[in-house]
């Protein structure tokens, strides 16, 4: 599974960085504009290992931020599942709410919260959480009447039943839009580093953004690239693991 | 499968490069210029008085020339759209120019826009005593990391033998807070810019402010000047000349005083959001620091002369920070005119 993963990763990066040096020599650019590849190759050897730690610690936030948005999307779809009022209410508000850039709400984030890793785990959280709960959310809220009829009709339905038989029923489902929603995770992490923080791979892009550094942005993105590919990998196999266990 | 993902992998290639070559404008010189694209280094603001002063006073069209004045920010790179062709002139700051030239970018510089680079260090002199530069040691300073303001404070402190263990640098971005909060003693400022903006609501709280200015220390990093390619100047020496020629004029009469309310009138038009009351007090700090001659009548006509000895000062101080790894002679690139 691994292997399958980095290969797809090694030949979409491969693509774009062989496009990107065609672009560079077919229109006689300078290495200010696309650096050479012996450009990058030197930056790799010199940055790498640093770069590597960032790239660990927007991670690490990304997996809080990504666990967080799990659990509070499951307990909230759970509310929300209800034909009440109050399960409206969230599904109106989740939907609202995901409308919102994350870009434009960040700096106000940063304000109140400054710029250590409270700011870039509620942004990480709350870029994967919204697409994560309205998928949750359908999941939720679709009966499996064949099954939830018998357990009616014999009046032993219960709430805590209904939540097991649904997510029992669409546990693929489940595993593949949690999986998804990883690189959301890693995404905003990022964008949070990006606009404000002062630690993580974003801030390091930024600062290589400042330098015009390209050379730096190339091998920033393949260990982004590589670390991604083997954390969904792990939630995969994670779900694969629990999927068997489940199922007998 | 295998077949097909070797049928697909070049045709991905193709197609990605298709669009990212023909999205790249025409390469400067290989045809006419019109019209003109001039990307600007940043929003509009005051810095690009004399940019929008030649667009509303058709100091472009007088000279036969139809130019698109195009906004920056900050992820626009003037230099790299001359190269992919999308403009054919910008506007660069010289640590960009030195960085570009060291990677065999084919820029020129035509006009220096600022004589005295406008960044410099906001402080209340309530809480921080500077005087001299050495009042810096143990000092909380804020410095954008990567930024030219790094670069200047860096050379500053070298040249003034302050250990970079003596202060305590804060890694600035947009939020000012820290700074209001007091955590942060010096605050890296554009002094024509929001220097003004942030000055004014620090004063209406009775909070009095102060400015600590590199340039009067003796650190002397050029800011914003007008470039275009090498190319450019070659195929296309009138368009240059008369571009240059109509810039400069119009950068002269927006800077002259007066010209004032017109040019808060020009200024605010492209800047709704800066109240003509900042403007007038913007645009008085841009004229010292575009024309810093004694008066205008003057030292008007000086207006974009090219500070070859602040130039090498700079690639100095890049050089001496490792920012670029070898010298690059940058006068060489550096287009004097009569």
């Amino acid at each position: 599974m691994l292997h399958r993963r980095l290969y797809q990763f090694f030949i979409v990066y491969g693509i774009g960085i062989c496009s990107l040096f065609s672009i560079k020599y077919i229109l006689n650019l300078s290495d200010y504009v696309i650096p050479s590849p012996i450009e990058v190759w030197l930056t790799a050897v010199d940055v790498f290992m640093r770069y590597s730690v960032n790239v660990l610690d927007t991670l690490s936030v990304a997996i809080i931020g990504h666990v967080l948005s799990i659990f509070m999307a499951i307990v909230v779809g759970i509310i929300a599942r209800l034909t009440t009022g109050i399960g409206t209410l969230i599904k109106i508000a989740a939907f609202n709410i995901q409308a919102y850039p994350i870009v434009a709400v960040a700096p106000i984030i940063f304000i109140l919260l400054g710029d250590g890793l409270a700011s870039r785990l509620l942004i990480a959280s709350m870029i994967c959480y919204f697409p994560l709960l309205l998928s949750i959310l359908g999941i939720l809220t679709q009966p499996v009447s064949d099954i939830e009829h018998f357990f009616q009709m014999t009046g032993r339905m219960t709430w805590q039943l209904e939540v097991k038989i649904r997510i029992f029923e669409n546990i693929s489902k489940l595993i593949m839009v949690i999986t998804g929603s990883a690189t959301l995770a890693m995404v905003g992490t990022i964008v949070a580093e990006f606009i404000a923080a002062n630690a993580g791979i974003g801030y390091t892009i930024r600062i290589a953004l400042y330098q015009s550094d390209l050379a730096k942005i190339l091998v920033a993105l393949f260990i982004i690239g590589i670390s991604t590919s083997i954390y969904l990998v792990c939630l995969e196999w994670m779900g694969h693991m629990l999927q068997k266990k489940w199922e007998g | 499968m295998k077949n097909f993902l070797k049928k697909l992998i070049p045709l991905a290639m193709v197609v990605f490069m298709v669009i990212a070559i023909s999205s790249c404008g025409q390469k400067n010189g290989s045809s006419s210029v019109d019209p003109i694209n001039y990307r600007l280094k940043w929003l509009f603001n005051i810095s690009s008085a004399g940019d929008l002063w030649a667009d509303v006073n058709g100091h472009f069209q007088r000279q036969g020339l139809t130019v698109n004045i195009k906004p920056g920010g900050p992820e626009r790179d003037a230099i790299r759209e001359l190269e992919l062709g999308r403009a054919h002139f910008g506007v660069a700051s010289a640590d960009q120019v030195i960085r570009a030239v060291s990677k065999g970018s084919p820029v020129v510089v035509l006009v220096q826009l600022f004589q005295i680079n406008p960044l410099q260090w906001i402080y209340r002199p309530q809480h921080v005593t500077i005087e001299s530069p050495e009042d810096l040691t143990s000092k909380n300073i804020g410095i954008t990391f990567g930024g030219n303001d790094e670069t200047i404070m860096r050379a500053l402190l070298s040249k003034y033998q302050i250990g970079e263990n003596e202060v305590n640098f804060f890694s600035v971005r947009y939020d000012y807070t820290p700074f209001y909060k007091g955590d942060v003693d010096l605050w890296p400022i554009y002094r024509n810019a929001q220097a003004v903006i942030i000055g004014k609501r620090l004063q209406e709280a009775n909070d009095p402010i102060a400015f600590f200015d590199p340039h009067s220390a003796g650190i002397r990093f050029v800011a914003n000047s007008v470039v275009t390619t090498q190319k450019m100047l070659k195929d296309h020496p009138e368009t240059v000349k008369k571009f240059t020629q109509a810039l400069v004029s119009a950068w002269i009469e927006a800077m002259d005083p007066t010209n004032t309310e017109k040019v808060i009138e020009a200024v605010h038009h492209f800047d709704p959001d800066t109240s003509p009351e900042i403007i007038v007090e913007q645009l008085k700090i841009t004229r010292d620091l575009t024309i810093p001659f004694g008066d205008f009548e003057k030292g008007g006509q000086f207006f974009g002369k090219i500070d070859l000895a602040a130039w090498k000062e700079t690639e100095n101080m890049m050089l001496n920070q490792q920012l670029i790894h070898a010298p690059v002679n940058i006068e060489q690139y550096l287009n004097v005119w009569d």
